[in-house]
């Protein structure tokens, strides 16, 4: 399946302040193949391909890192919390287990 | 013929696996698909022998029941006042009864204002979530609800 891979970082609440401790979620669609599943059509052993590494940083500093298995769900969501400081830029680099690497950024603006 | 042939690759394939050990599943680092990392060996591994105690600041939010094991959400809260003496380190999602036990490792920093994850992991079938946390002295607290699966997720 070759379909385009998307991923998107969601700030909860919207509005936050400095200081202020927020949820940064993450969501990719990936299709997270165990490598035990059956093709129904031709009988053969999907391979495996699920996300193994997940960074999370704020201005290339690294705040929380993941290690993550294929039974993690099927386009998976991950979330931590942040502790907002000021102005910056969320970067989430993934890569999954054939090697296939991908970064999103979002920027980081609190009010007030 | 087809099947035939696939049976026997698949009975190879099996033979192949009893030789490996966990252990030396282990060994190789990078795991790969659908191997078999059981419940204790996959504690054994995050701790390192270490005394692991049951703890009410852990909070595992988790479905009682879940209809698709697809799709189950969990949610880790851990008290910790988060500071750069005292924080929580790393958080340990896994499945007891799942192929592969272990579902995410996360590393936190005291940037993270609070122990907190929340995730959606796949069961086999009905078993207990644990939740797993280091703390930045060096301790494990763990916190176990059971999940009762009516369709399995890994099949």
């Amino acid at each position: 399946m070759a379909t385009a891979r998307k991923s998107m970082i969601k700030f909860k609440p919207k509005k936050f302040k400095v200081g202020d401790t927020i949820k940064v979620d993450f969501i990719v669609i990936h299709p997270m193949e165990t490598g035990t599943r059956k093709d129904k059509k031709t009988g053969k052993i999907k391979p495996a391909k699920f996300i193994n590494n997940i960074t999370f940083s704020l201005d290339g500093k690294p705040f929380t890192t993941m290690k993550v298995w294929e039974t993690v769900s099927t386009n998976p969501y991950f979330s931590v919390n942040l502790k907002v400081l000021g102005k910056g830029k969320i970067t989430v680099d993934y890569t999954d287990n054939t090697g296939e690497k991908n970064s999103k950024s979002k920027k980081l603006k609190p009010k007030g | 013929m087809e099947r035939r042939n696939f049976i026997k690759s698949m009975c190879a394939v099996t033979a192949v696996a009893a030789v490996v050990t966990p252990s030396a599943l282990l060994a190789k680092g990078a795991p790969k698909g659908g191997n078999v990392l059981s419940y204790d060996a996959a504690v054994a591994a995050i701790t390192g022998g270490k005394a692991v105690t049951d703890s009410s600041k852990v909070k595992l939010t988790v479905p009682e029941i879940a209809e698709n094991g697809a799709v189950v959400p969990v949610k880790v809260n851990v008290e910790s006042p988060m500071t750069d003496a005292n924080y929580v380190k790393a958080i340990h999602v896994l499945g007891t009864k799942n192929g592969n036990a272990r579902c995410a490792d996360v590393m936190l920093t005291p940037l993270n204002g609070k122990g907190y994850f929340a995730t959606r992991i796949k069961l086999g079938g009905t078993q207990d979530v644990v939740a797993l946390v280091e703390m930045s002295d060096g301790s494990f607290l763990r916190a176990a609800k059971p999940v009762k699966v009516t369709i399995g997720g890994c099949g």
